[in-house]
């Protein structure tokens, strides 16, 4: 494995209405290794995500994928680029009129021109790797959301992209597809040099696999480096987020008026 | 006051930004056809559009033609010139019926599907994957649907009127008793081929190229949530209708010369 930058952001602004969600974010994600983003909910993870793949415009900054600067793409370079990512959404996004062999052999079919035979050899060793081949003519209505979530998975390496986007894929599994999916993403990485990039806040999973990690919270980086090294990190809100901490700098209540006040009234005062 | 205007004027903007995005949509979609590979998506939108639209057609076509008959023959029966029952039966449905009646029961039928199913698919992240695929979704899943329905909607006028003639025929010469070879005739006399069969061809395709745009657009455009896809798709047929209808007038104006 090497140091080489895969992605690079620079100084990344967004908003959303008034709401800032980046104000001067910066990343370097290096290539062939797990990268985790964490962070509480509402952060802007998933953002982060589709502004990488160029789904998303950031109001200001610069994201660099593989040399190329994503913000001033052409809409069909996009698409071109989008050729060599593969994404794993939160809710697997497969498409529901096609089987479980046909949703992984998508791709395949779209962007190649190969031989019946060869997609059906492709699409069945993509599926034996996530442990599904035997449900190949499953419908997804069918699937267990583990099960759905692994074909997905199969789905986004299909095409053996040299980046893999993980959106929380450990949202709402049960500890033994968390377990699969874990092994999954690390022998992936492993096996096929691919640069993972995995957004959670899932912390034992995620450390348990990354090289490097990035806390992002109120629109900006608040640390970074390996897990060891968050793990020992002093700073408060570091600490509230890595050890699960109700209360702290991310507050338990939501902004509100004193609570004798908003249940007594005037008389409270 | 300042309010109001102020409302009024974000609520233009508002309009004016969504009519802008239809048209890039609309625009980005057909540019997207024909290509290598989408004559399968294309025959099975046809198939999903147009052919399971035939039974509602069929049967609107059959009532709507057998209630103007009725209607005709009561009224002309009293100047004893229910003969001419043929051609104002065929004028009607020709000129204004056929197309418009088809496009309301095409906007309620598979403009409300088409809308709910690129709603569906945006909520549930299909379109972004695909996307994310390197996909372009207004190529793959959109364009086939409007052209299915520009390809659709004039032939599904064909059959509603040749289907809603026999339903009067059925109605004036069966039932009622008025001579069949004046039935025919008259209509024969009267009906032009491009002024009354070209010019609802016409009208037919303008209605599909609107209630197609409408009908994508809304499902593109619907808030990713199950409120969003209800309102969507209630938006699709009720634009529709009203713009189908507004439109009739104005291109009735413009067809067919000066009224006064």
């Amino acid at each position: 494995m090497t140091d080489e930058t895969f992605i690079e952001i620079n100084d990344l602004h967004f908003s959303r209405g008034a709401r800032k969600i980046f104000d001067g974010v910066s990343m370097r994600i290096p290539k062939g290794r797990i990268t985790a983003i964490m962070g509480p909910s509402g952060t802007g993870k998933t953002t982060l995500l589709r502004i990488i793949g160029g789904q998303v415009k950031p109001d200001a900054g610069e994201v660099i994928v593989d040399g190329q600067d994503v913000c001033r793409m052409s809409r069909d370079e996009l698409f071109e680029m989008r050729k060599h990512i593969g994404m794993l959404f939160q809710s697997s996004a497969l498409f529901t009129d096609l089987s479980v062999y046909e949703n992984v052999a998508f791709p395949l079919r779209v962007h190649t021109r190969l031989p019946e035979d060869t997609i059906r050899d492709l699409v069945l060793m993509k599926l034996n790797a996530v442990g599904l081949r035997g449900a190949r003519d499953l419908q997804p209505s069918e699937l267990s959301g583990g099960m759905a979530r692994r074909v997905a998975l199969a789905r986004a390496i299909a095409l053996d992209p040299g980046l893999l986007m993980y959106d929380e894929p450990f949202t709402g599994q049960d500890p033994i597809a968390m377990g699969v999916l874990v092994t999954l993403i690390k022998n992936l990485n492993v096996a096929l040099q691919t640069t993972a990039l995995v957004v959670s806040h899932d912390i034992h999973e995620t450390t348990s696999i990354a090289d490097k990690l990035y806390v992002i919270a109120d629109g900006q980086v608040i640390a970074e480096g390996s897990p060891e090294a968050l793990r020992s990190d002093n700073s408060a809100r570091v600490m509230q987020f890595m050890h699960g901490s109700p209360d702290g700098p991310v507050p338990f209540h939501y902004p509100a008026d004193d609570l004798l006040y908003d249940v007594l009234g005037e008389s409270a005062a | 006051m300042t309010r109001l205007l102020r409302n009024l004027g974000v609520l233009a903007l508002e309009r004016l930004a969504s009519l802008g995005r239809a048209s890039i949509i609309w625009a980005q979609s057909v540019w997207g056809l024909p290509r290598a590979g989408d004559l399968s998506l294309l025959i099975r939108q046809i198939y999903n559009i147009g052919v399971l639209s035939l039974i509602i057609i069929v049967l609107s076509g059959f009532s709507i033609g057998a209630v103007i008959a009725l209607q005709f023959y009561t009224q002309l029966s009293r100047f004893g010139a229910e003969d001419a029952v043929g051609l104002g039966l065929a004028l009607v449905l020709l000129r204004e019926l056929g197309p418009v009646v088809t496009a309301l029961l095409f906007a309620g039928r598979a403009g409300s599907a088409v809308t709910a199913e690129i709603s569906l698919m945006k909520s549930t992240e299909q379109l972004s994957s695909m996307e994310m695929m390197g996909v372009d979704p207004l190529h793959r899943i959109v364009a086939p649907r409007l052209w299915a329905g520009l390809i659709c909607m004039p032939i599904l006028a064909t059959i509603f009127n040749v289907v809603a003639i026999y339903g009067g025929m059925v109605v004036a010469v069966e039932w009622l008793g008025s001579d069949a070879g004046s039935f025919w005739s008259g209509m024969q006399d009267a009906v032009e081929l491009w002024e009354d069969v070209g010019k609802g061809m016409i009208k037919s395709v303008i209605f599909a190229l609107v209630v197609t745009w409408i009908a994508v657009f809304q499902g593109y455009d619907s808030e990713p949530t199950a409120e969003g896809i209800g309102l969507a798709t209630t938006r699709t047929v009720v634009l529709s209708s009203v713009v189908v209808l507004a439109l009739d007038f104005l291109l009735t104006l413009g067809m067919y010369g000066d009224f006064k």
